[in-house]
């Protein structure tokens, strides 16, 4: 079990890795998302203790730690308000900019730049 | 006691972001309430350099079980330095006529997270905290809104963010090895887990605070925010929220994993040289003042780093010094980007003298903090490091003096009077500090004397 949370892990924090590295501000959000997630799933396994049920043991006995669980709900409302605010900030690039793409913004960027500069040489 | 800073600003803010911070009698109440929250951070911060750290256990739990707040003294001058700040910022900004609804209580959640961050003694609310100012920090990065403020804004948050996980997932280890959360007893227990897993938490957590601090590797995010803010933001961002960086690097790592930190001291004090050199580099090849500022911040984090390479009370207490100096200087030459007049001259001039590291100034006992700890690890290379270092400082500092005051590029009608005030407040302040040194200096000591333990 732990190796298979361990393999969760690496894999969403490997696709979230990758998708980061896209020049799509929407991709890099759903990235910033599975790496949130691949944090949270860490946080979870490491209260994990063998043979123990996680919260309710049916069969008696001692449940696993209950506090990663707190504390993993706490990162997963935090990752939640984080991925609104990123989104909306992405929402208004668009909408100042008309592009997603970050080749495209930052080209604009630099015309924009070169005219400023036009204009100070000319006046 | 150690709670009343965290819910003055945390209530102000809350109720503040129901109002209009557009307009004037918003924006001064908010100051007001950053004033009251400052004033009670400096009354607790006077009564733990006197008495000793204060405790308070959330919820009245017996110790550890409950969620424990602990003042101790790195924590409030960290505190009290990023309080300075944010006011002298959120003052500015407020005579200069805030454009946007929320700005005011924003820049009261930053201080509510930043006060509990400095504040805390719990590995996973500091988490909390943390993440409360990053985003409260988000939200200011694309104050403004035009579009190149939106684009910088977005690649701060989502670097940032990235720190953030990777903390999280340092956090999710450290408990995993130690079974607790309290910073104390975290440090008891991890000094006897197996070395190889402490390593690998230790650079999760070196890592983390390595990008807000905007430290060489992980700088490539900084410029670009510092100079596309505006000039009230860039200082907080700069004078404030950096400090997470430096706060975190001392408490994580001398506080809780020494013996990791002696470790990793040669690639401490080598990546504090490449930010050094690098930033210094940038610097002097820049022309707009934001920009030559922007590279110096990635450079003066490289002190921090060197100091507490070398350790020990001297250069933790240097690394301590030279951070709250560095967040001052960087806050009042920020703010004192855009304006005109001489009396904005001689702010900047004091600003720069601090950061070359020249007296009267604060900056100058930074950096003789830091000959001392050049001199307490018997190295001759550091010596001169750091005073090449200063020396190019002094040259970029005033090839943007030249430029911008002496050409000039910024003569004319001077700036509204409020603005001027806030950057000579902050000068005034630099040069207090540089001509009666002794509460930095016993600040910095008494903050090594807490992260050595007791001897």
């Amino acid at each position: 079990m732990t190796f298979l949370l361990a393999l969760g892990v690496g894999v969403l924090f490997g696709a979230g890795a990758y998708l980061l590295l896209k020049p799509d501000l929407f991709r890099i959000v759903v990235g910033i998302v599975l790496i949130a997630n691949a944090a949270n799933l860490a946080l979870l396994a490491s209260g994990l203790r063998r043979g123990r049920s996680p919260i309710y043991p049916l069969e008696g006995g001692e449940p696993s730690d209950p506090l990663v669980q707190a504390m993993a709900i706490t990162a997963i409302v935090i990752g939640f308000a984080v991925t609104a605010l990123l989104l909306s900030l992405a929402y208004r690039v668009y909408a100042s900019s008309r592009t997603v793409d970050l080749d495209e913004l930052s080209q604009a960027e630099v015309s924009r730049e070169r005219e400023l500069e036009r204009e100070e040489v000319s006046v | 006691m150690v709670f009343v800073p965290l819910l003055l600003t945390w209530v102000a803010a809350a109720a503040l972001a129901l109002m209009d911070g557009r307009r004037r009698s918003v924006g001064w109440l908010a100051v007001g309430a950053l004033a009251a929250g400052l004033a009670a951070t400096a009354v607790l911060a006077g009564m733990v350099l006197d008495g000793g750290a204060r405790e308070t256990v959330a919820g009245d739990w017996p110790p550890g079980i409950g969620i424990v707040l602990r003042a101790d003294a790195l924590g409030v001058v960290f505190a009290v330095v990023s309080g300075v700040v944010l006011l002298a910022a959120l003052a500015y900004e407020v005579a200069a006529g805030v454009s946007s609804r929320l700005f005011p209580a924003v820049v009261l959640f930053l201080a509510t997270g930043l006060t509990g961050l400095f504040l805390t003694a719990d590995v996973f609310s500091f988490y909390v905290f943390f993440e409360l100012s990053m985003i409260a920090a988000y939200v200011l990065a694309y104050y403004g809104g035009e579009a190149r403020q939106l684009g910088a804004g977005f690649i701060f948050a989502v670097v940032n963010l990235l720190g953030s996980f990777l903390f999280l997932l340092a956090v999710a280890g450290t408990y995993h090895v130690t079974g607790t959360l309290a910073m104390e007893t975290v440090a008891q227990r991890i000094a006897g887990v197996e070395p190889n897993t402490v390593i690998l938490i230790a650079v999760g957590f070196f890592v983390a605070f390595g990008v807000k601090l905007g430290l060489f590797p992980f700088h490539f995010w900084l410029p670009t925010v510092y100079v596309s803010a505006s000039p009230s933001v860039a200082a907080m961002l700069s004078g404030a929220v950096a400090n997470i960086g430096s706060y975190g690097l001392l408490r994580f790592g001398a506080g809780i994993l020494p013996a990791e930190l002696r470790l990793g001291a040669v690639a401490l004090i080598i990546l504090g040289t490449a930010s050094i050199v690098y930033g210094a580099i940038q610097a002097v090849s820049r022309r707009t003042a934001a920009e030559v500022l922007a590279y110096s911040a990635v450079g003066q984090a490289g002190y921090v780093l060197i100091a507490l390479g070398v350790g020990g009370p001297v250069g933790l207490a240097a690394a301590v010094v030279y951070s709250l100096a560095n967040a001052l200087n960087k806050a009042l030459l920020f703010l004192s980007v855009e304006l005109r007049g001489w009396l904005v001259g001689a702010a900047f001039v004091i600003g720069a003298f601090s950061v070359a590291g020249i007296p009267p100034t604060a900056g100058f006992f930074g950096k003789v903090e830091l000959f001392r700890a050049g001199v307490a690890e018997d190295s001759v290379a550091l010596v001169a490091l750091i005073f090449l270092g200063g020396a190019v400082s002094f040259l970029y500092m005033f090839q943007i003096y030249q430029h911008d005051f002496w050409r000039g590029e910024r003569r004319g009608a001077a700036s509204p009077r409020a603005l001027r005030g806030m950057a000579v407040g902050l000068a005034v302040v630099v040069v207090t500090l540089g001509l009666w040194p002794e509460p930095l200096l016993a600040a910095g000591r008494r903050a090594a004397e807490v992260l050595m333990g007791p001897t």
